[in-house]
């Protein structure tokens, strides 16, 4: 490769970051300038900057006093850390045994969770809503938690069985040989293997949680239990929309995914692909 | 006593029958090999004695218990796997120990022994390495450290050498060998290398088509074969075989007729070993040279005969591809086996 | 311990544990900034006066009556909620709300009182009016009549200004002109009537006015801010919210609608009534209506004007200075002399979506004004389906014991040998299976069969296949416009082409731009191009949907940089679908770049110095080696990919929002509309659900076939 064509690829790719970008720029001008309007302007930059945004909708209270910025992202991280540690826990076993064991009802099952995911989302919650309050989990975040945890364990379940089927199994007879029990082959053997999928499998189910709004929305009644995409909801209104304070609070949401994200980012690649590449 | 006993053993996948009926008694101290074509179902067999797989019919005794049930673990079994199954996130030590931990023994056991199948496999130097960072020879002693330490009463080997280039091979042999002396311990071994079973084994077990085919001491079944699948499984090149029919004092087959011997009467198979015959100038046997393998003063020649391929082995220079030479066998070296080949009426 | 003093100490405790155990009073709203700060306030009195502890809930406007209707019935809502009085008729359908039978009447305005009244029963405390005024910069003298407006306004314009600016695309401000117009909406038989000569003279003289650039383009309520505050239109018409946006320093007064000069009638604007009122399901009845009159009432009022910028409904408020005097709040009631209530029938709530389409229509050219009430009518038939008849379920229960049996003989007969690890397989599934089943399953097979239902305020009919009938047939519209299901169909499947295979490319281009060795920035690249993936998706469609603002989108303002006219994206068909087209591109091609990285590196190198040897040109190892070795890795990213796509309702409902007409929208979209937006039409909302999953299965079955798989 020629000195030429690298420094146009170096350009042809920095261009394309560039314009990938721009709306991320775009939103962190509007978080940091004054006003709570759109403005006409081209240039990503702000053109005066001020924290006012981030000082409102980090220091927002209700009538009681309570810090609701603080209690609604403690309320996000709980819901969506105990999303992913129930969501995972129940998917990957399922997904061994979905992967290594046979036992009637396999195959249907693997279809039937397939299916579930073709019925749009937005129409479960009717019926979602009323199984709930039989269940008494009407305005709880053990309600929520529950919910988005099976809503999103055929996703789960799905990736992980790609993954275990592309673990040789000879390790799994070596370790039984080594006298481990099913269950320790699972935890010491095939859990560690799978590092990367369950990464990316929990990185997706704790992005999912953190990210729903319309079912948390309809499910909580209280304003310092919202998670944040609820609370982010008020600065856009049908009629008025705070697009200063809508981009700080949604800058403040994003963060933690994207660091997440770049945390994880060396497992997303083979975490997806090694089931489609391998097997 | 015998330390494996196989009784009534059948398996099957699907539609697939792998293991048709085995009977197999293995003596303690013994190291057998169970050689024979790929899906004969020897690894199979090997699989159901580890506790791997779950056998449909008959049973497996291990010292005397019967352990159909059990569990792998409660065996007292250790496998060499074809592929080592080194788990890739340990290092060397970590494997070798990781039964042990398993067992919950005290750690300075664990050490100590550890430190003997390394020292026995010469793998001190390697101990803190991920597997990725060994050879294949490397690997190997790995996986066989892993179940040295264990110390279990039955070692079981699927093909543990195949992945190996044939020096190591060569090599691996020796130190298999040495081990079985060393540890005195029973060894089951799985390969379809009929150099490894002849070299290896105190006993070999053939098998084809998920059936024993005979079980005996590794020149014992190299003489005395049992059927045409056993004499041509053994031996390379592989026994010659000719189609004859018994007449009076003569057998007699498409272009050739050799002095009788034995009881046989009516149709046979013959068998000749390459090495019992000669390219000679003069012999009951002729064919055009097709292919000559020259091993240096001597070699085989591989000849087209009226009564099919036949190879033999020569003496000297003078064989050369595309002549029609004779052969002749070296004195009384005539195994007959009966039509279908299922059957040997006479060894040598 | 006396004996006396044992019996205070125990009713004292008994005291505090009843207060204890009170649960406090729970109040929903929908406001923000000052009104919000008043009912703070103002519940702290009540408080205070009461004992009553009040918990306030701001409930952010757009979801709060589909919050109301779900939780109410279920007897999880609020026992007191502030709404609009215009969905009353639905709230008391639904049996959301209580009566009032103790309403003073003449404590309120009249017109207040009569929005509030149904059936001859009272519901609710009147809080506050909402109308439309005429707001007139300083300078500008303000025109009484049509005439006087037509006059005034030309001295106004310039290249860079306009006369008077509203949103004209809502109807909402344009009823006022209708009325003027003398139109009347519903008939004698309380249909709504679209199709009037008034409605087209009153469209005509709109369209009249943004001909001659008096009246801007695609107004928005952005715009009109902008346009008063920057001095570049003289009058707006809007609401008493507008003031809080007027900036400081401009002045400006207040005036009631004018006149329109054709009829001699004047613009009568709707008067919309916050009013309190009282959940059907409080637990706390009494306390309930003493807080909602509480509210309404007295100083409660007083905070409510001075802090929220109200304009009061109670009579006794006008007396005071703090009241009459403010110019802006008595122009306001002035102004709501002439409104009439907005109408709180079912019928009124299915004018909206009309109206907006023909206004729209009309505004952009596309539709002559006379031809604009029939449009309106269409759509309305369209939207107001009539309740379907009750249809016998014994056929449909007979179907389905069949099938199911027939299911369990094909299951039962198939020979099976139990594998030993049945009990265990079983065992470690139970879990997820349990959870999947009571929380995933039932609400999947309940949808499904809610489908065979038509839903109405709350009450279920079984109507057998008809509203699939319904969908098929494409009742009540053309099959190739908009709402038919087939011409929704046809958009979501060119949707999910256009986007599935802008993301393969872009990905897999991305993927190879990344793979050259040479590179010493990738690291940086790919994580910067991962970046979308990390933003949430409604984080991105509102972000999106700003950038294509049409007059303070950054993508018109780029366009202007490169001379490009300003595009309006969502008038037409073509740029509202681009739009939303780019949206998703920009948030979906990571994934697939990610995949195609993951692939790649797969591909063993010496397969290209092989090919290079053998002289392949880069084109050719692309074509021969890289595409159909990467296609065991892409083909479940792009059937996964498809799914997705095939249901993203976010990007469709906030990018475009169904505009130009509905054109846009896709099959999750229209369904949702169904079901939250139309009259709750569940039924029909799941019977497009059921179609939406037939298709997709479908497509599953296809994939799996191209994928080589067998049917398991």
């Amino acid at each position: 490769m020629t000195r030429l064509r690298l420094f146009a690829l170096n350009a042809l790719l920095t261009l394309l970051c560039v314009a990938t970008l721009y709306p991320v720029l775009w939103v962190v001008k509007l978080a940091l300038s004054p006003t709570q309007t759109l403005s006409l302007s081209a240039n990503p930059l702000p053109e005066a900057v001020t924290l006012d945004h981030f000082r409102a909708v980090l220091g927002s209270s209700d009538a009681q006093g309570r810090w609701l910025f603080g209690r609604q992202l403690l309320s996000s991280l709980v819901v969506s850390g105990a999303t992913t540690l129930v969501g995972m826990s129940l998917a990957v076993t399922a997904a061994y045994a979905l992967s290594r064991f046979r036992f009637p009802g396999k195959d249907s099952g693997l279809q039937l969770l397939l299916v579930t995911q073709m019925f749009p989302a937005t129409l479960m919650l009717v019926p979602l809503y009323s199984l709930l309050q039989t269940l008494g989990l009407l305005d709880s975040l053990g309600g929520l938690v529950l919910v988005y945890a099976t809503s999103s364990l055929p996703f789960c379940v799905w990736m992980l069985k790609g993954y275990f089927d592309t673990l040789p199994r000879e390790l799994e007879e070596a370790a039984l040989m080594d006298g481990a029990s099913r269950w320790q082959v699972f935890v010491k053997i095939v859990l560690p293997l799978a590092r990367p999928a369950l990464a990316v499998t929990a990185l997706f189910s704790f992005m999912q949680a953190w990210n729903e709004f319309i079912l948390a929305a309809t499910l909580l009644n209280d304003a310092a239990r919202f998670t944040l995409p609820v609370a982010l909801q008020r600065y856009v209104g049908e009629y008025k929309t705070e697009w200063g304070h809508f981009a700080a609070g949604a800058l403040l949401i994003s963060a933690p995914v994207m660091a997440l994200f770049f945390a994880l980012q060396r497992y997303l690649i083979g975490g997806l692909t090694a089931g489609a590449v391998k097997g | 006593m015998s330390d494996v006993r196989l009784v009534g053993l059948k398996k099957r996948f699907g539609d697939n029958a792998i293991v048709k009926g085995v009977d197999l008694e293995v003596q303690a101290g013994e190291f057998l090999v169970m050689v024979g074509p790929s899906g004969c179902g020897k690894t199979t067999l090997l699989r159901i004695i580890a506790g791997l797989e779950t056998a449909d019919e008959g049973e497996v005794y291990l010292g005397g218990q019967r352990v159909n049930e059990l569990p792998p673990r409660e065996r007292d079994v250790g496998m060499v796997f074809q592929s080592y199954a080194l788990y890739p996130h340990m290092t060397v030590r970590e494997n070798l120990a990781f039964g042990l931990t398993l067992r919950k023994l005290p750690r300075a056991d664990i050490d100590a022994r550890v430190a003997e199948a390394a020292r026995m496999l010469e793998l001190d130097a390697l101990l803190d390495r991920k597997p990725k960072a060994l050879s294949g020879g490397q690997r190997q002693r790995v996986a066989m450290g892993r179940v040295i330490v264990r110390r279990p009463r039955l070692f079981l080997f699927d093909e543990p050498l195949s992945n190996l280039d044939t020096a190591l091979r060569v090599q691996m042999r020796g130190e298999l060998s040495r081990l079985h002396r060393q540890l005195g311990v029973t060894m089951l071994y799985v390969t379809h290398d009929q150099v490894e079973a002849m070299t290896l084994a105190t006993r070999v077990a053939v098998f084809n088509q998920g059936l024993l085919q005979q079980l005996g001491p590794p020149m014992e079944l190299y003489l005395r074969p049992t059927n045409t699948f056993v004499a041509q499984f053994l031996g390379s090149p592989s026994m010659n075989l000719l189609t004859a029919r018994r007449d009076g004092a003569h057998f007699r087959g498409a272009g050739f007729t050799l002095d009788a011997v034995g009881e046989a009467s009516g149709e046979v198979k013959l068998g000749l070993r390459p090495q019992d015959l000669r390219v000679a100038d003069e012999g009951p046997l002729r064919g055009e040279v097709l292919a000559v393998e020259r091993l240096g003063f001597d070699g085989y020649a591989f000849l087209q005969t009226a009564a099919g391929p036949l190879a033999a082995r020569f003496e000297g220079s003078s064989v050369e591809v595309g002549q029609t030479v004779a052969v002749r066998p070296l004195g009384d070296v005539l195994h007959v086996f009966s039509a279908d080949g299922a059957r040997a009426l006479r060894h040598p | 311990m006396s004996r006396g003093a044992r019996r205070v100490a125990a009713s004292l405790l008994l005291l505090f544990a009843s207060a204890a155990l009170a649960a406090p009073l729970r109040l929903w709203h929908g406001y923000r900034g000052g009104e919000e700060e008043a009912i703070e306030r103002i519940a702290r009195q009540f408080t205070a006066e009461t004992g009553l502890e009040v918990e306030a809930l701001a409930v952010p406007y757009d979801a709060l009556s589909s919050k109301l209707t779900s939780a109410i019935p279920h007897g999880a809502g609020p026992d007191v909620f502030i709404f609009a009085h215009e969905r009353l008729r639905q709230f008391h359908r639904l049996k959301v709300v209580a009566p009032t039978p103790a309403l003073e009447t003449d404590r309120y305005l009249l017109p207040a009182v009569a929005a509030l009244e149904l059936d001859g029963a009272h519901y609710g405390y009147p809080l506050a009016i909402k109308c439309l005024a005429l707001f007139v910069r300083e300078g500008v003298a303000a025109p009484d009549s049509t005439d006087a407006l037509e006059r005034v306004l030309p001295a106004h314009l310039s290249p860079d200004t306009f006369g008077i600016a509203w949103e004209a695309g809502d109807f909402y401000f344009h009823a006022p002109i209708l009325a003027g117009f003398g139109g009347q909406l519903f008939g004698a038989d309380g249909r709504a009537r679209f199709d009037t000569p008034e409605m087209a003279r009153s469209l005509t003289w709109v369209k009249s006015l943004q001909d001659r650039a008096l009246l801007p383009q695609e107004v928005s309520g952005a715009l009109v801010k902008t346009l008063f505050n920057e001095r570049r239109i003289a009058m707006a018409i809007s609401g008493p919210w507008f003031a809080s946006e007027i900036d400081p320093q401009l002045g400006y007064s207040v005036h009631p609608l004018p006149v329109v000069s054709q009829t001699g009638l004047p613009m009568s604007p709707f008067l919309g009534v916050e009013a309190a009122f009282d959940s059907a399901r409080s637990e706390q009845a009494e306390a309930a209506q003493r807080l909602a009159r509480y509210l309404s009432v007295g100083d409660a009022t007083l905070q409510r004007v001075t802090l929220g910028r109200q304009i009061p409904a109670e009579l006794a408020a006008w007396d005071d200075p703090l009241v009459s005097g403010d110019p802006l709040i008595s122009a306001f009631r002035a102004a709501a002399e002439r409104a009439t209530p907005t109408p709180n029938t079912l019928e009124m709530a299915r004018v909206w979506e009309p109206m907006k389409l023909a206004l729209k229509a009309v505004l952009q050219g596309g539709v002559a004004p006379e031809d604009a009430g029939a449009l309106a009518d269409r759509r309305y038939r369209a939207l107001n389906r009539e309740a379907l008849p009750q249809a016998d379920p014994r056929p449909w229960l007979i179907a389905l014991a069949v099938g199911v049996s027939w299911l369990l003989w094909r299951h039962a007969r198939r020979p099976r040998q139990p594998s030993p690890e049945t009990w265990l397989g079983l065992t470690w599934v139970a879990p997820a299976a349990l959870g999947l089943l009571a929380l995933v399953l039932i609400p999947f097979v309940i949808g499904l069969s809610l489908s065979l239902f038509h839903h109405e305020a709350g009450d279920y009919t079984f109507v057998g296949g008809a509203n699939f009938v319904d969908i098929l047939t494409s009742r009540g519209y053309r099959f190739n416009e908009p709402l038919s299901f087939y011409f929704t169909l046809a958009v979501t499947l060119l949707w999910t082409a256009v986007n599935v295979v802008l993301h393969v490319s872009l990905g897999l281009f991305l993927a190879i731009l990344l793979k050259e060795p040479l590179l010493k920035l990738r690291a940086v690249y790919r994580v910067l191009l991962i970046v979308p993936w990390a933003v949430p998706n409604y984080i991105t469609a509102l972000m999106w949907k700003g950038m294509f603002h049409r007059q303070f989108g950054a993508i018109n303002a780029l366009l202007g940089l490169l001379g490009v006219e300003p595009v309006s994206w969502f008038t037409h068909w073509s740029t509202a679908f681009a739009a939303n087209v780019i949206t998703n591109t920009w948030l979906g091609f990571p994934f697939m770049m990610v995949v195609s990285l993951g692939a790649l590196q797969s591909i063993p190198a010496d397969l290209y110095e092989a090919a290079a040897v053998d002289g392949a040109s880069r084109w050719a190892q692309f074509r021969h080696i890289t595409l159909p070795l990467l296609r065991p890795a892409l083909l479940p990213a792009v059937i996964l990919g498809s799914v997705w796509t095939f249901n993203m309702f976010n990007i469709i409902y906030l990018v475009s929002g169904g505009e130009p007409g509905g054109g846009t929208d896709i099959l999750v979209s229209e369904a949702f509309r169904w079901a939250f937006q139309r009259n709750e039409q569940y039924g029909f909302a799941a019977a497009y659900s059921v179609l939406i999953f037939v298709v997709l299965f479908v497509w599953s079955r296809i994939t799996r076939r191209l994928s080589g798989e067998e049917p398991a």
